[in-house]
């Protein structure tokens, strides 16, 4: 499939190095984008998390053992796997910007693109949204409640690019020239250590143009050629290791 | 002209094709999916204006800023503030689910009142009646969770104008530092300049998953000039991410604090204590390298390389406190700031500094003498016969996050008179006899004044959001209005009042404070200082039986405030809990040590209760260790956090601190049966 190559392409480094974990990325991201809340959170084939901070561990035995956090968002990969076989056009990667949409209404639930995303970054409602009574009033107007039957993912706060645009456009600037922190996703936003770096991939003056460069700058499971708009940066071999499947006798990508 | 069959055919068909080059069926196709999922019992969204207010999180002691976003009249979500010297733009967990807490099922709905085991609907004024009966002539106590808002100004200057000295914080290590400080002689409130350290050693505090204001922590991490060194026996957030980590047994910082003086002390050098010889030579001869490799599990070697690294740093800044943030005794504070003084780092850039205080209500003490006073020896002697009339609990739960909540119950029982001002129906406001709902915090005037464990004074005031969703009363402008009542005089007629004069008292008005946080760069100079020797002893007790226990918190799992969020269920990991049970966290080699099982049942056998729990094998524990989080097995709350794995508490063993009376826990030892 041919891959349309956009003029702006919005990305993120996310610096492994300095994640805590602690979780605030997916809290944000649920309240941004009107998740409905769960009662058991344990089964998690069952739970809906668009941004989903994964543990790593270098395999070793105390105490050479390390630790290391990984948020995982939608990737924006530049050639999805995921679009590619929707049978109904729900999602698409077709806007300047790079961001693969997700259209609800469209979705019919066949969870193709489910089975096709080798990430495992897209969700399926198998129930309805439930807020306990009066919470619904918290209700962002953001992104619209979506129904059971329906996949969702993370669209990098798409709501806040329009924003962007719209204030740009207001002001008379250009849209599509947005300076670094005019649209930045929830989850960078409240990173309490600025893990999460978000920007314009193809402006150099972006922070995230720079660092995606980088030496220690990986993609996960680059080398299936899906193109992922989200890098990861780390210092420690390992960490940079389980970012693809390398075979025994192959360096790592930085080494 | 007829139209006969082959006509009609081909007009069909023909029709057909032909609506196909129309967007009709494009349009209605689309329109039916829209229509098919417009389903009534979906929320709507209710669109308005959007606008943003700042505010203040209570959630825990941090202070952080919020930015709360609106739309109309709605809070949808907090979000960070980055004016906000603290959180600059950041926000945990809790923090961030702090607008939906609004709408907790668990939220007291109004007043209520106790009538045989069954609570009732009363109102306000009714409330107000019986607390003011209850309180003449009593004896009261209160207790507090909010450690440095002036609503607990307003409580202690109200109880002491009672004539009850009993007013207490919640345990934490706030109150244990401001203990340890004293006995130094010290004056003000302890704080680490962070930000501008270029070598930080952080002893067993957890400072970026939970321990003091976590934010402010991890922006001043983010923007480290040099390195941060972690020990601590769990690799939780701050071992993820610090340059190195050491693992040290639970609660043995203290002895790894002095092992480190031992070296500094070897390098010649000093700090100007009055009794520095005795202190020395004390620490010289007790505290010998092999004695703190036995203790706590770290190398002679790596001890000796640490304080060669401090010395070597223009910046350094040690930081000790215990890994859960509570439990820990003037021993380990006073350790730590030893080796801050052997630095010569007090009131330095980067270094320990000691804080400037404030009040405003002219009958409460300082927070420094209140910090003091330790609820367990008040619950000591209340069991022992103490007599008191009447409990006042403010924003805190001790009927869970005290260690052995099972003999806090049974002696708050002898308490005849309970009044709990929880905004959520915790197992303490379960066991009142009056529960007087604060408004959550967005829905009310609130303030932080210098949270324990940042570097500057700084005062936050935060007007309300929103206006109060139920029959909710401000807990400060209740008690004023029961002064009222009694004929006592505090000085002020509304909550808004006393903040307005903290902030003139520190220079500024209630508007420019609400609107950004004010800041000061003043450090107290001290005289002298001396450190009674006998508290340095503590670290040579010989541990007890069973395996050490290293409490987990961290700030998705809830606080020792609020129950784990509907918002943070989805963040606790598969390897934490499983439906019911939760999870202790063990090394192959303790597992195999203590015949454990992956995902086996065990039971947490402690001095004064035990829990249940499955077990993970994981390589983030040290050798000989149980790691285990704090903040399941609420038993009160609503569906989110009732009944979810077992509470951690009940297996912590408290001992008396020989030097300075405090109780403690950080050393807690289990044994482990399966289950």
């Amino acid at each position: 499939m041919e891959a349309i190559e956009f003029k702006v392409k919005w990305g993120m480094v996310i610096n492994i190095d300095k994640c805590t974990g602690c979780g605030a990325c997916m809290v944000a991201c649920q309240a941004e984008n009107n998740i409905a809340p769960m009662v058991d959170g344990s089964d998690k084939r069952m739970t809906l998390t668009w941004m989903l901070v994964y543990e790593l561990s270098n395999g070793k035995p105390f105490p050479e053992h390390d630790i290391a956090y990984l948020p995982r968002p939608c990737m924006q990969c530049g050639k999805p796997s995921c679009s590619t076989v929707c049978p109904v056009i729900a999602t698409t990667k077709d806007e300047e910007g790079g961001i693969v949409s997700q259209i609800y209404p469209r979705c019919i639930g066949c969870r193709y693109c489910m089975a096709a995303c080798p990430y495992h970054s897209r969700y399926f409602n198998w129930y309805d949204p439930k807020w306990p009574a009066g919470m619904e009033k918290t209700l962002n107007i953001s992104t619209s409640v979506r129904p059971r039957g329906v996949v969702e993912k993370c669209t990098f706060c798409h709501h806040r690019f329009m924003y962007a645009k719209e204030k740009a456009r207001y002001n008379g600037e250009d849209p599509m020239d947005l300076p670094e922190d005019a649209y930045i996703p929830a989850c960078a936003e409240i990173c309490p250590t600025g893990a999460i770096v978000f920007g314009n991939l193809n402006n150099p003056e972006h922070k995230v143009a720079k660092l995606a460069k980088s030496k220690y700058a990986f993609r996960l499971l680059e080398r299936l050629g899906t193109d992922p708009q989200v890098y990861y940066y780390s210092e420690r071999e390992w960490v940079r290791r389980q970012g693809d499947n390398y075979l025994p006798h192959e360096k790592t990508k930085g080494e | 002209m007829g139209l006969d069959r082959r006509g009609f055919i081909t007009f069909l068909v023909g029709g057909a094709v032909g609506t196909l080059f129309t967007p009709v069926p494009w349009k209605l196709a689309d329109d039916v999916s829209i229509w098919s999922q417009n389903w009534p019992w979906i929320p709507k969204l209710q669109y308005g204006a959007r606008s943003e207010a700042p505010s203040l999180c209570k959630l825990c002691p941090g202070g952080c800023g919020l930015s709360v976003h609106k739309v109309g009249k709605r809070p949808v979500t907090a979000q960070g503030n980055k004016n906000h010297p603290l959180s600059q733009g950041g926000v945990c967990p809790l923090g961030s689910s702090a607008v939906q807490l609004l709408y907790r099922p668990a939220r007291v709905k109004g007043p209520l009142k106790k009538n045989n085991g069954r609570f009732e609907a009363i109102s306000w004024e009714e409330a107000a009646q019986i607390v003011a009966d209850n309180l003449k002539g009593k004896k009261i106590a209160a207790l507090s969770g909010d450690e440095n808002g002036s609503a607990s100004e307003v409580l202690a200057g109200f109880l002491k104008l009672l004539g009850s000295d009993d007013f207490y914080f919640m345990p934490s290590d706030a109150q244990v530092s401001q203990r340890a400080w004293s006995l130094m002689e010290g004056k003000g409130q302890l704080g680490f300049d962070l930000e501008n350290s270029d070598y930080v050693l952080i002893l067993g505090a957890d400072i970026l998953s939970s321990w003091g204001p976590v934010v402010r922590n991890q922006k001043a991490f983010a923007s480290r000039k040099g390195k941060f060194v972690y020990a601590g026996p769990v690799q939780t957030g701050t071992a993820a991410t610090v340059d190195k980590w050491m693992p040290v047994y639970p609660g043995q910082e203290g002895v790894l604090a002095l092992g480190i003086c031992y070296y500094l002390l070897k390098m010649g050098k000093s700090a100007s204590l009055k009794n520095f010889g005795l202190v020395r030579d004390y620490i010289l001869s007790k505290y010998t390298p092999s004695v703190v490799e036995a203790k706590t599990g770290v190398s002679a070697a790596q001890v000796q390389k640490l304080a060669q690294d401090l010395v070597k740093a223009s910046a350094p800044c040690v930081l000790v406190g215990s890994d859960f943030g509570q439990g820990s005794g003037a021993f380990e504070w006073a350790s730590g700031i030893l080796v801050n003084l052997l630095l010569g780092t007090l009131n330095q850039k980067g270094g320990l500094v000691a804080l400037p205080e404030n009040k405003v209500i002219t009958s409460a003490p300082w927070r420094s003498e209140l910090n003091q006073k330790s609820f367990l020896k008040f619950l000591d002697e209340v069991e022992q016969g103490k007599a008191v009339d009447g409990l006042l609990v403010y924003e805190a739960n001790p009927l869970y996050a005290l260690p052995q909540p099972e003999q806090v119950k049974t002696v708050l029982e002898k308490i005849p008179f309970k009044v709990s001002f929880s905004t959520f129906l915790d197992e303490t406001a379960m066991a009142c006899d009056l529960i007087l709902p604060a408004p959550h915090f967005l829905e009310r005037f609130d303030d932080a004044y210098t949270p324990f464990g940042v570097g500057q004074e700084i005062y936050s005031v935060a007007a309300p959001v929103i206006e109060p969703i139920f029959s909710t009363k401000s807990t400060p402008d209740f008690i004023l209005e029961v002064a009222n009542k009694l004929g006592v005089d505090l000085g002020f007629a509304s909550f808004e009042e006393v903040l307005q004069a903290k902030a003139e008292s520190l220079g500024t008005d209630l508007e420019s404070v609400s609107a950004e946080a004010y800041t000061s760069d003043k450090w107290l100079a001290q005289n002298s200082l001396s450190l009674p020797v006998e508290i340095l002893a503590t670290g040579l007790e010989t541990e007890g039986e069973g395996v050490f226990l290293a409490p987990v918190a961290r700030n998705y799992l809830g606080n020792t405030k609020q129950a784990l969020t509907p918002f943070e269920v989805v963040v606790v990991k598969e390897f934490e809990l499983q439906k019911k049970d939760f999870y202790i966290q063990v090394n192959k080699n303790t597992a195999n040590k203590l015949k454990l099982k992956q995902n086996g049942k065990v039971k947490l056998q402690g001095a004064g209760g035990e829990c249940v729990a499955r077990v993970n094998i994981t390589e983030t524990v040290m050798n000989d260790v149980i790691a285990a989080p704090l903040g399941f097995g609420h038993q009160a709350w609503d569906e989110f956090a009732k009944g979810k794995g077992d509470n951690l508490f009940k297996v912590l063993s408290v001992k008396e601190e020989k030097g300075s009376g405090l109780k403690v826990w950080n050393r807690s030892q289990v044994k482990v049966v399966r289950a």
